[in-house]
């Protein structure tokens, strides 16, 4: 198995936590990475700059396509963004015509013949939870994770066919592998408050706030994420939230590859646990006292 | 005299134009908080730092970046081998000639049996030269072949790479004319000839045309092969001794022999002289440049490079971190490596903004901080900023080990500061203005149907098959986060198809609601009639970017290098 790793530009400076784990955990399933060099997936292009957001993204999976890889990334907006521009380019011609213009100056073309997939729709579908279980040794006992969705891999479903739109299951299946029990909770599909940052800082934190508490009435543990501004927006509300809201919130978030690694029987340290915020070093007494090989 | 006078002329311009530096590492301001430390604190916390660092296990640290990065520059091969290359062929050719030739006064006690006409100091000298020649053709062409590094140089730096071969090619027409000077060995025969007989000087004068080069004036007679053998044995005698075969020094006899023909003309008309006061003259420019141009990190690198190891920015001391802000403002040297790689760059194809790349926004940030006051110019720089990231790619990459990330943080700080707000949302408050007079208006008069879609993303005229039947506006979170919506959001998600399809365009763009959309498609997934409700509001953003109206001038007018 292998593909062309798109980290997108959040990752590298702000959640590095998530690429040590990710990298740790396909390294042991045998998933190789090639590594391009790709450029913004357009995402934060699309609002003000709509031909740079179409430009940009067609790039990269021209980039793959050169060399004959699927993308597989972490991100749930970059992978939102690249199935977004795949709809468009395959369904309006004039768009098409434009963007290949912009990509026959470098060379390049795209078809679309090669896949781009979410980190978590490898592990689950690629990968196969079977050969998941097998690797775990040290499965969770009585841990109730929170799993999000995140907007852009579930909607819209028509262009991202991530899972069921209104009854999505890949994120709790991929987590009960791990021997964790999931919690149906109000902020399932809910929005992180990400995407306004920066403009309206109030109603990104109230939204971040709402889902931290919704997890915790919700009965969960630990919030289970996988998208970078999911996390950042978690970390930043931790950061600038009083003692009182934190009461209310839920213990913590972890990057679903992280859960996977620790049941993996991976050290902290290697799956960047010191980088979460808040701490979530107590999820560490869910794991099983012994060792275990799984049966397989 | 000249010589001493000019010498010591640029000496001074140089230290005034490092004190110059220094100063204003110590007092210039990137970031909010850089303000609060002045040049005291600023020095005193750079001291410590250094100290501290240097009596401490960090000096295994830093002694291993001085060399594999300083001396041999490794971290310019990460990016590419033939720059590299160049890199170390100018750096270790100009180097050596400077403590070799140059400096030879003081560093002859150092160099077994030097003279500068012996081998093989007389050999390498042209080697060294050679290289620095070699190594600024290829960084030369580098800089041509890739449109982007074109772009991104500065009048000086060609200054700077001009100047460099005018030093090494005027040394090499110096000694290549003084090589085939029939003056410079009259003038030699006249302090060491063994004889004045008539047929001793034939002899020599003979070997030395046929063999070392010499052109002499035809009215001089010259011997046949028979004299060659008594002229070698004169040279052996009283020449040799401080004056190797002058095809040792390869470049400038190939440039002797290519100036043979007019070799008399040039002598008689003092062109060795003139040669000699281009070399020296050139190579003091280039000192009193040294502190103005990128001659300068020459000695700013190695230190960016061995601080940034064994320092962190985020933790480091307020004071330290704004003398090294300051400081990396002159660290840059243009190389465009940030640039080339930049994860926005392509941008570049819709946006004509030369700020959204690395180089360039460090370029803007340095006239910013020279005090340039230009509104355009400040309006790219957000846009630029605007654009970034934040993707760290530049900073892991660039050669010379500046924080570019650590600036364009403190850049949006101080953007901020001077009341920019992001683009986006110059872009809201200009739709939002606009909207203004229908807003105010309890009574409107219909438009035709509003022609949005063409262009874009093309399904947005979905909006024609809304019946408001409000599925939207109640999956709305953004709706749903405020006690009265439409207090802060103008019109509701229903409300804004429905004014679309009356051709209200304006007042649907200048919605708080469709600048506060979080694009969380949660109305489009619910829309039982298909409109796709997120994209229409996605439409009119872009729409909004760009017309007149919100997208003010973004270009910068002054020019500032």
């Amino acid at each position: 198995m292998q593909y062309a790793l798109f980290l997108g530009c959040k990752i590298p400076y702000f959640v590095p936590h998530y690429e040590m784990a990710a990298r740790r955990v396909l390294a042991e399933l045998d998933v190789k990475l090639v590594e391009p060099e790709f450029n913004c997936c357009g995402y934060p292009m699309r609002h003000l700059y709509f031909d740079s957001y179409l430009l940009a993204n067609a790039r990269n999976m021209a980039i793959a396509e050169a060399q004959g890889l699927d993308i597989l990334t972490p991100c749930k907006c970059c992978f939102g963004s690249f199935m977004r521009v795949r709809h468009l380019l395959r369904e309006f011609p004039a768009l098409k015509e434009k963007v290949d213009a912009g990509l026959a100056k470098e060379g390049l073309s795209y078809t679309g013949k090669h896949a781009v997939k979410h980190l978590l729709t490898v592990l689950h579908a690629d990968v196969g939870l079977e050969a998941l279980a097998a690797k775990v040794r040290r499965p969770y006992e009585g841990l109730k994770v929170a799993p999000m969705y995140g907007c852009h891999a579930i909607r819209p479903s028509k262009m991202t066919k991530f899972d069921d739109p209104a009854a999505p299951s890949l994120i709790d299946e991929l987590l009960r592998v791990t021997g964790a029990d999931t919690v149906d909770w109000d902020g399932k599909l809910s929005c992180c408050g990400s995407p306004v940052r920066g403009w309206n800082e109030k109603l990104s934190l109230d939204m971040a706030g709402k889902l931290l508490r919704q997890a915790r009435r919700g009965g969960a543990d630990i919030l289970c994420i996988s998208c970078p501004y999911s996390q950042m927006q978690v970390e930043w509300a931790s950061e600038v939230s009083n003692q009182a809201d934190m009461a209310e919130f839920v213990g913590g978030s972890m990057l679903y590859p992280q859960i996977l690694g620790l049941s993996m029987g991976f050290a902290p340290e290697e799956l960047g646990l010191s980088y979460n915020m808040p701490d979530v070093s107590f999820i560490l007494s869910f794991l099983k006292r012994e060792p275990q090989r799984a049966a397989g | 005299m000249f010589f001493t006078v000019s010498l010591y002329t640029a000496l001074v311009i140089c230290g005034l134009g490092l004190a110059y530096k220094l100063w204003r590492w110590l007092t210039v301001n990137i970031g909010p908080e850089s303000g609060q430390y002045g040049p005291g604190a600023r020095l005193t916390a750079v001291l410590k730092g250094s100290l501290a660092a240097i009596f401490s296990r960090d000096i295994l640290t830093l002694l291993k970046v001085f060399i594999l990065d300083g001396l041999f520059q490794l971290r310019v091969r990460k990016n590419s081998t033939l720059a590299w290359l160049a890199h170390l062929a100018i750096f270790w050719g100009f180097i050596l000639l400077v403590l070799m030739h140059a400096l030879d006064d003081y560093t002859r006690d150092w160099l077994p049996g030097y003279e500068p006409t012996l081998d093989p100091y007389q050999f390498l000298r042209n080697l060294f030269g050679a290289l620095v020649l070699a190594g600024a053709a290829i960084a030369a062409w580098r800089r041509f072949k890739i449109p982007l590094r074109r772009l991104t140089a500065r009048p000086l730096d060609h200054v700077a790479v001009g100047l460099t071969a005018l030093i090494i090619l005027s040394g090499f027409g110096f000694e290549g004319l003084k090589i085939i000077s029939y003056q410079d060995y009259d003038r030699m025969i006249q302090d060491y000839a063994p004889s004045q007989e008539p047929e001793d000087l034939l002899a020599l004068r003979t070997l030395w045309a046929r063999e070392y080069g010499v052109v002499f004036p035809a009215d001089r007679e010259l011997g046949g092969p028979e004299v060659l053998e008594k002229g070698r044995e004169l040279d052996a005698m009283s020449c040799l001794e401080c004056h190797s075969n002058t095809k040792s020094a390869f470049l400038s006899y190939g440039l002797g022999k290519l100036m043979a023909p007019a070799a008399v003309k040039l002598v008689d008309a003092g062109a060795v002289d003139w040669l000699w006061y281009i070399h020296f003259l050139a190579t003091f420019a280039g000192l009193a440049m040294l502190p103005f141009s990128k001659f300068l990190h020459l000695f700013t690198t190695p230190l960016m490079l061995m601080a940034g190891a064994v320092s962190d920015r985020r933790a480091m001391h307020p004071a330290a971190r704004a003398f090294m802000r300051a400081l990396e403002l002159d660290a840059c040297m243009h190389c465009a490596t940030c640039s080339l790689h930049c994860s926005v760059a392509v941008a570049l194809h819709e946006v004509p903004n030369l700020t959204l790349l690395p180089s360039e926004k460090l370029k803007a940030l340095a006239c910013l901080s020279g005090g340039v006051r230009d509104e355009g110019m400040l309006r790219a720089m957000r846009e630029g900023a605007y654009l970034c990231t934040s993707c760290y790619r530049c900073t892991k990459l660039c050669p010379a080990g500046i924080d570019l990330q650590d600036l364009w943080f403190a850049m949006k700080d101080d953007l901020a500061a001077k009341g920019l707000g992001e683009t986006y949302s110059d872009v809201r408050d200009g739709a939002h203005a606009a909207a203004e007079p229908s807003r105010r208006q309890t009574q409107v008069s219909l438009q035709p149907q509003a022609q949005i879609g063409a262009g874009l993303s093309s399904e947005a005229k979905s909006f024609q098959n809304c019946f408001t039947c409000m599925t939207c506006t109640n999956a709305c979170p953004v709706v749903m986060n405020y006690a009265k919506p439409k207090e802060v959001l103008d019109l509701l998600p229903h409300q804004i198809m429905h004014a679309l399809a009356v051709g209200l365009r304006e007042e649907a763009m200048g919605a708080g609601m469709v600048w506060n959309c979080l694009t969380c498609y949660r109305c489009q997934e619910a829309c039982p009639q298909g409109v796709l409700v997120t994209e229409v509001l996605g439409e009119l953003r872009n729409l909004a970017s760009h017309s007149g109206f919100a997208r003010k001038d973004r270009t910068c007018n002054t020019p500032c290098s």
